[in-house]
C-alpha cells in the first residue's frame, strides 16, 4: 500500500504542480525538473518492485490528468507544457504498473527534448513561450524538425517509442471500463495537445521582427543524444511488440 | 532470393535518410528518382514471381507478404510514385522546403507499401498510423498559409479518428479470433463462412473496419478533409487522390473474408457508398474551384468503390481504385496547365450556374437519326449483359448483379451520350463506330475485371457476392432498376437530344434551391460553423 502511494505521488497522480506554481521559489523550469525526477524515480522503483494497480489511485490520477489536459491547452510555454504532459500520462503509469514504465521512460525522454527546446527558446528568444515565435519550419528547419519529432512522439505516432509501448500494453492487457476510459482519454488528450502546440509553434509565416537562431554545436549534440535515445527505445519497442506478436 | 522484394517498404525510408545528407538541390530528385525506379523494378519482378509461380512471398516471420493483392497494387503505387517524384522535380523547385518535401514523400510511400504488404494486424496498424502523420505533414507543407494549416488540422483529426477506430478493431479482432496473422485469420474466416453465426462481436469488428476505411477514404460524412486539402502542392494532391484515399479499399479487401461473416456490414457499406457516390458527384458539378471539384469527384469515386465492396465485388473495387487513381493523378498533374489555359480563355471552365439560370441560346441541331438513337440509353444494358453473359454467366445468380448493371448502364449511357454530343455527326457510320467501340471497351473492361477477380480471389469471389446479396427479390430489384432507367433515360434524353427552349430568362425556383444546396456543399460547413461559433 505504501509503495502504491509512493508510486502514485512520484508518477504525478496528484497535481502537486498547483502548489509549486504558487511558490516563488519554483520556476516552471524547476517544476519540470522536480516532476521529471520524481517520474524517473517511480520508473526505476517499478523496475525493482512488483505491484498491482489500485483502482482508486487510477481514478484520482485520471481526474488529475483531465485537469492537466485542460491546463496544457491553455499554456503557450514549453516548460509548463512539458510537466503537464507528465501529469497527463500518470493514469497510464498507474494502470499498467511495471509494464507502463517503458512508456513513461520514453515519454520522459521526449519531454527532455521539449525541455531542451524550451531552454533554447529562453536563451535566444527571451522566454520559453512559443506563440510569437512562428515560422520556425521555414526559418530554422532543424529546430522545426526536432519540435515536430518530439511532439509527434508525444502525440502517440509510430515509429516513435511512446506509440510502440502504448500499443504493446493496450494489446497485451485485459480491457474493462476504466481501461477504456483511461486509454481513450490519453490517446486523444496527448494527440490534441501535441497537435495544437505543433500547429502554433512550427507553422506560420516567419516574423521579420524576430532574429531567428538555429542550434549551435552544443545544442545539436544535446538533441542528437535525445534522438539517439528515442531511436534506441524505438528499437526496443519494436522488439517488444514483435516478441509478443510472434 | 525472391525475399528481397519484401525490402520494398524499407527503400523509401532509406532514400529519406540519404536525402538528409544530400547537399546539392539538383541531386535531391535524382537520388529519389533513381532509387524509386529500383522499387518499381523490384515490384514488377515480384509481381512476375507471384503470377508465374502462383504463390506469395512471405518473410520477416510472416509479418510481410507479397501476395496477389500486393502484386497488383505495389507496382501501381511504385510507378505512381515515380511519376509524382518526376513531376515534383520541376514543380516544387522554387518552393521553400524542397528537401523536406522529398523526404516526407518518401516516408508516406514507405507507409503505403507497408500497408499493402502487411500480413499482420499490428504491422498494418503501424503503417495505418504512419500514413496519417505523413499525410498531415505533407498537407501542411505550405506552412506559411493559414488555410493550409487549418485544413491539415482537419485532415489530421479525421485520420486520427480512423487510427483510433482501427486500433479498437484490431484489439477486438484479437480478442475474438485470437490472432494477428492475416493468413491465419483468413483461413479461420473462410471456415466460419461455411456455417455463418450471428455474433454481434463479429458485426462490431467488421463495422469498425468499415468505419476506419470510410474515414481514410473520405466517405460522407468524413469527406471534409479531401476537397479542402487542395491547397497542398499539386504532386501531394495527386498522391492523395490516387494513393492515400485508396487505403480504405485496400483495408476492406484485406478484411474481405471477415466481411462475408457479417452481411449487414456489407449492406451498410453499399448504402453509404451509394449516397456518397451520388451526393459527391453532384457537388463536383457545381463547386467553382477546379481542384475542389476534382476533390469531390474523388469522394464520389470512393463512394462507388465502397459501394462495390458492399455488393461483394471486392476485386472490382481494386480495379476501380487503380483505374481511378491513374485517371485522377493525370488530371491533377494537368490541372496546373488547365488553370493557366483558363486564365487566357474566360469561357473555361464552363459555368454551370450561367448555363442553367441565364439565357440559353445554344440550340442543338438534333436529327431524326439521333432522336431514334434516344433509345440508345438501352444499348449499354445490352452490351453489359452480353459481356457478362459471355464471360461470367454465374454472375446473374446474385442480386448484386442488377445493381452493378444499373450503374454500368448509368455510366455507359452518360459516356455514350457524351460521344454523340461531341461528335455532332449524323451518319450511320458514326453511330456504328461509337456502338462498336463502346462494346469493345466494355468487353475489355469486363475481361480484365474478371481476370483480376480470378487472380485475387478465385472461386471465393462468388462467396462475396452471395454474402452481399440484399434481402430482396431479384424481381423487385429489376422493377426498381427499370424505374431508375426510365427516369434517367428521360432526363438524359432531355438534356442531350431535345431542343432547348429559348428565352428562359427567369430561373426555376426549385432548380435554384437545389443548385444552392449543392453549391453550398449540402450546408455541411454552415451547420458546422454555427455549432462551432465560426471557429472552423
Amino acid at each position: 500500500m505504501i509503495i502504491n502511494i509512493l508510486v502514485f505521488l512520484l508518477a504525478g497522480g496528484l497535481p502537486y504542480y498547483l502548489l509549486l506554481e504558487k511558490s516563488d521559489k519554483f520556476s516552471s523550469k524547476s517544476i519540470f525538473v522536480v516532476s521529471g525526477s520524481f517520474l524517473l524515480s517511480a520508473v526505476i522503483l517499478t523496475f525493482f518492485i512488483d505491484k498491482e494497480h489500485s483502482t482508486p489511485f487510477v481514478v484520482i490520477s485520471f481526474i488529475s490528468a483531465l485537469y492537466s489536459i485542460y491546463k496544457a491547452t491553455k499554456t503557450t510555454n514549453f516548460y509548463k507544457l512539458a510537466y503537464y504532459f507528465i501529469f497527463m500520462n500518470a493514469p497510464f503509469f498507474m494502470l499498467f504498473e511495471g509494464q507502463g514504465a517503458f512508456y513513461s521512460l520514453s515519454l520522459l525522454v521526449s519531454l527532455l527534448g521539449l525541455y531542451a527546446i524550451a531552454c533554447f527558446y529562453e536563451k535566444h528568444y527571451g522566454s520559453a513561450n512559443y506563440l510569437y515565435v512562428r515560422g520556425i519550419t521555414l526559418a530554422t528547419p532543424l529546430v522545426g524538425i526536432h519540435i515536430t519529432v518530439y511532439l509527434i512522439c508525444i502525440g502517440l505516432y509510430p515509429p516513435f517509442p511512446n506509440s510502440l509501448f502504448f500499443l504493446t500494453y493496450i494489446f497485451n492487457s485485459e480491457a474493462d471500463l476504466l481501461w477504456f476510459i483511461v486509454v481513450i482519454t490519453l490517446y486523444i488528450g496527448n494527440f490534441l495537445v501535441s497537435m495544437k502546440v505543433l500547429e502554433k509553434s512550427i507553422f506560420g509565416k516567419t516574423n521579420p521582427n524576430i532574429h531567428y537562431v538555429d542550434f549551435n554545436f552544443k545544442e545539436k549534440v544535446t538533441h542528437f543524444i535525445i534522438i539517439i535515445l528515442l531511436t534506441l527505445l524505438s528499437i526496443y519497442g519494436i522488439r517488444e511488440i514483435l516478441l509478443w506478436v510472434l | 532470393m525472391e525475399k528481397i522484394i519484401l525490402l520494398i517498404p524499407g527503400i523509401p525510408i532509406f532514400i529519406a535518410f540519404m536525402l538528409f545528407f544530400v547537399k546539392t538541390k539538383e541531386n535531391i530528385p535524382r537520388v529519389s528518382i533513381v532509387l524509386s525506379s529500383m522499387i518499381a523494378l523490384l515490384a514488377l519482378s515480384g509481381s512476375y514471381y507471384v503470377i508465374s509461380n502462383d504463390r506469395a512471398i512471405t518473410g520477416f516471420n510472416g509479418l510481410l507478404i507479397y501476395n496477389e493483392l500486393s502484386a497488383i497494387l505495389v507496382p501501381y503505387v511504385a510507378i505512381l510514385g515515380l511519376v509524382i517524384r518526376k513531376y515534383a522535380t520541376k514543380y516544387m523547385w522554387d518552393e521553400a522546403g524542397y528537401k523536406r518535401f522529398f523526404i516526407l514523400l518518401n516516408f508516406i510511400f514507405a507507409s503505403i507499401y507497408l500497408l499493402v504488404m502487411s500480413n499482420n494486424l499490428i504491422v498494418l496498424a503501424l503503417a495505418w498510423q504512419l500514413m496519417s502523420v505523413g499525410l498531415y505533414l505533407l498537407v501542411s507543407f505550405n506552412v506559411g498559409s493559414q488555410t493550409a494549416v487549418k485544413n491539415a488540422r482537419w485532415t489530421m483529426y479525421i485520420h486520427k479518428s480512423a487510427d483510433f477506430v482501427f486500433l479498437l478493431a484490431v484489439i477486438l479482432t484479437y480478442q475474438t479470433f485470437g490472432s494477428f496473422d492475416l493468413v491465419v485469420l483468413k483461413e479461420q474466416w473462410l471456415i466460419m463462412s461455411a456455417n455463418p453465426i450471428d455474433d454481434p462481436m463479429i458485426f462490431a469488428v467488421a463495422l469498425l473496419y468499415l468505419l476506419a476505411a470510410m474515414m481514410k477514404s473520405a466517405i460522407v460524412p468524413f469527406h471534409i478533409w479531401l476537397p479542402y486539402t487542395s491547397e497542398a502542392p499539386t504532386p501531394v494532391s495527386g498522391l492523395m487522390h490516387a494513393g492515400v484515399v485508396n487505403v480504405g479499399g485496400i483495408l476492406l479487401n484485406k478484411m474481405a473474408y471477415l466481411l462475408i461473416l457479417s452481411p449487414m456490414v456489407l449492406n451498410i457499406a453499399f448504402g453509404i457508398g451509394l449516397f456518397t457516390a451520388v451526393f459527391a458527384s453532384m457537388l463536383m458539378l457545381v463547386v467553382p474551384d477546379i481542384k475542389r471539384s476534382l476533390g469531390y469527384s474523388t469522394v464520389g469515386q470512393m463512394g462507388y468503390m465502397i459501394m462495390e465492396v458492399g455488393l461483394g465485388a471486392f476485386s472490382l473495387a481494386v480495379y476501380h481504385l487503380i483505374v481511378h487513381g491513374i485517371f485522377k493523378a493525370s488530371l491533377f498533374l494537368e490541372s496546373g496547365s488547365i488553370i493557366k489555359y483558363a486564365r487566357k480563355d474566360p469561357h473555361i471552365p464552363e459555368r454551370l450556374s450561367h448555363k442553367t439560370f441565364e439565357k440559353e441560346n445554344t440550340k442543338y441541331k438534333s436529327s431524326k437519326t439521333f432522336k431514334l438513337i434516344a433509345l440508345f440509353t438501352a444499348v449499354p444494358v445490352f452490351v453489359f449483359i452480353g459481356a457478362k453473359a459471355i464471360l461470367s454467366p454465374e454472375f446473374f445468380e446474385f442480386n448484386a448483379a442488377i445493381i452493378i448493371l444499373a450503374f454500368a448502364w448509368l455510366t455507359g449511357a452518360q459516356l455514350f451520350l457524351s460521344f454523340f454530343k461531341v461528335s455532332k455527326l449524323d451518319s450511320i457510320k458514326a453511330i456504328v463506330g461509337i456502338i462498336s467501340s463502346f462494346a469493345l471497351v466494355m468487353f475489355t473492361y469486363e475481361y480484365i475485371g474478371l481476370a483480376l477477380e480470378h487472380f485475387l480471389y478465385g472461386k471465393d469471389a462468388l462467396l462475396f457476392y452471395e454474402a452481399a446479396s440484399l434481402n430482396i427479390t431479384f424481381l423487385i430489384l429489376l422493377v426498381v432498376f427499370s424505374f431508375i432507367m426510365i427516369i434517367g433515360g428521360l432526363f438524359i434524353y432531355k438534356q442531350h437530344v431535345v431542343d432547348v427552349a429559348e428565352n428562359r430568362d427567369s430561373a426555376h425556383k426549385s432548380k435554384w434551391s437545389f443548385y444552392k444546396l449543392l453549391v453550398k456543399e449540402g450546408y455541411y460547413f454552415e451547420i458546422f460553423n454555427s455549432s462551432k461559433k465560426g471557429k472552423l
